[in-house]
């Protein structure tokens, strides 16, 4: 089997499927043999699922042999280890879970597995969706296939350079501050965070209640689309599930961008952006005028209190894990640790100012979309943290500039629009209105046609 | 020129010892930046002058299917 099955699209893989070219059972064995050999390098999963992918594979061919026409039918998938899954241990990347086995999956995982996915396994993430890995931790860090010397984002660091290498078709993600579109930034993929409520997050290890969202992970925009279709909609198990109904994410793809208006918020997202990845971003704006999108300028004042979204994490994650901090605090990973215990250190009334300042920004940013139909900023200001960076405990968290998008709640893709000149990807952030992924991916989706970088393969 | 940012060293520890919980020392600058950051936006704030616009709980009036009806 030629390698190029390996970053086949799930449309090709359904394709193929479908003409007898190729079967879910051959494909699920390739890709269990290159884990084996690329993993070792990439630290990307945590647990493999053999036998059970190569159940689910079965299932699937006896599906397709009936004629079955769900676009997921034998798609190989891993989940990030903060997704429930019922007899398969869910570590959250921490010693604290390191032999946790649920008996239930999360909504989303359930939700894949009916439209009748692979699941290979689960994938590494930062522990507890917060802390990375330092030397010495139970489970290693997951490394950049771009450049191993460098961390494939967080905290769906497995997600992201599982989906790099090749090692898996889809994958879930799950994003507090930039988790999700993170790793597909450093990653060179493409990653959408949903609407708040658009995706259920029941079954899925907390962080920050009013800042978490569940999201797909891909290669290509399309299959964003694809992914988010099987796992948005309702679920009652989530008190903060939507229940506005769930558009077709697929069609609308063809239509283009003619029509559209994209507002590029100036102030705030450009500050200390690294010139590659200005430049890259504004070749991108151009490509979307040609492609007849109108590309304007757009101002959100009140954007200089997005580091707000740090209070409100902290204080929040605090409260989850207090009893752990102080029953069993030895068993938090190094750093970690004194991070989440700094949201002890938070008053009540500092919370809740940061509520209003998130108030605040939700109403400019909702009153800046009725202008434009979109807003478009560049993903991260730099592209991968060198480990060496990274692991040093006194490297700052870094000002975000996909934080606002979880303050806001608002629908926000991260897809590639570069390479630095040492070869590492750079990225763009599409947001939408509330509840429009479909204009969010349809934009994406156009740019991904008109431009390569999205076919660009890491050296590993 | 000092980070206006800054967290005051005995602020930080004032806070710890409020808490009850314990950072070691050598975790202090660490925490110290973190919380600086965090708390940034917040000290510059005017409360008094800030829009109104509370989180708040809404509340769906019809009752539940099998509700208290009377």
């Amino acid at each position: 089997m030629s390698d190029e099955i390996f970053y086949a699209t799930i449309r090709e893989l359904g394709t193929r499927y479908r003409k007898r070219e190729i079967s879910p059972v051959e494909v699920t064995r390739a890709l269990l043999a290159r884990i084996e050999k690329l993993d070792p390098l990439l630290h990307a999963f945590v647990t493999l699922t053999a036998d059970r992918a190569l159940e689910d594979a079965r299932t699937a061919e006896a599906a397709l042999r009936r004629g079955d026409e769900n676009p997921l039918l034998g798609i190989p998938v891993a989940h990030k280890d903060i997704y429930l899954t019922r007899g398969i241990r869910t570590t959250g990347g921490s010693a604290l879970f390191a032999e946790w086995v649920p008996d239930s999956d999360s909504t989303v995982v359930r939700r894949w597995q009916e439209a009748g996915t692979v699941l290979l396994g689960k994938l590494i993430t930062h522990e507890f969706a917060f802390g990375l890995q330092f030397p010495g931790h139970k489970f290693p860090a997951a490394r950049n296939p771009w450049n191993l010397d460098h961390i494939p984002g967080g905290s769906s660091s497995g997600s992201g350079a599982a989906l790099a290498a090749g090692l898996v078709a889809g994958a879930t993600g799950s994003d507090t501050g930039g988790s999700i579109r993170g790793p597909a930034a450093f990653c060179g993929i493409a990653g959408i965070k949903p609407t708040y409520g658009r995706s259920s997050r029941a079954g899925v290890m907390t962080l920050s209640w009013t800042l978490d969202h569940t999201g797909p992970m891909a290669r290509t925009v399309e299959d964003c689309a694809f992914l988010l279709q099987a796992m948005a909609g309702h679920d009652p198990a989530d008190p903060a599930s939507s229940t506005v109904p769930v558009g077709d994410y697929l069609a609308p793809l063809r239509r283009g961008t003619s029509g559209l208006t994209i507002g590029v918020p100036r102030n705030y997202f450009f500050e200390g952006v690294d010139a590659e990845i200005q430049r890259a971003f504004e070749e991108a704006m151009d490509t979307l005028r040609k492609l007849g999108a109108e590309v304007r300028d757009v101002r959100i004042p009140s954007l200089r209190g997005a580091m707000s979204f740090l209070l409100i994490l902290m204080a929040e994650a605090y409260a989850y894990h207090e009893r752990d901090l102080r029953e069993r605090p030895e068993l938090y990973g190094d750093v970690l640790r004194e991070r989440l215990l700094a949201g002890a250190l938070v008053s009540a009334s500092e919370y809740t100012q940061a509520q209003r300042i998130r108030s605040e920004i939700c109403a400019e940013t909702a009153e800046v979309l009725r202008d434009v139909d979109l807003l478009a900023t560049p993903t991260t200001p730099k592209p991968a943290t060198p480990f060496t960076l990274a692991h040093d405990p006194e490297f700052a968290f870094p000002r975000s500039n996909m934080a606002p998008f979880n303050l806001t709640g608002l629908p926000t893709l991260a897809l590639p629009c570069g390479f630095s000149s040492t070869g590492l990807p750079l990225s763009m952030q599409l947001s939408g209105r509330p509840f429009e992924e479909t204009t969010v991916l349809r934009v994406g989706h156009a740019y991904e046609k008109a431009t390569a970088w999205h076919t660009r393969r890491p050296p590993v | 020129m000092a980070d206006p940012h800054e967290l005051p060293l005995e602020e930080l520890r004032q806070r710890i010892r409020a808490a009850g919980i314990t950072i070691p020392e050598n975790r202090l600058a660490m925490v110290r930046k973190l919380l600086g950051d965090a708390l940034a936006p917040v000290r510059a704030l005017d409360s008094r002058t800030i829009r109104t616009i509370e989180p708040a709980v809404k509340f769906v009036a019809e009752p539940k299917e099998g509700g208290d009806r009377e």
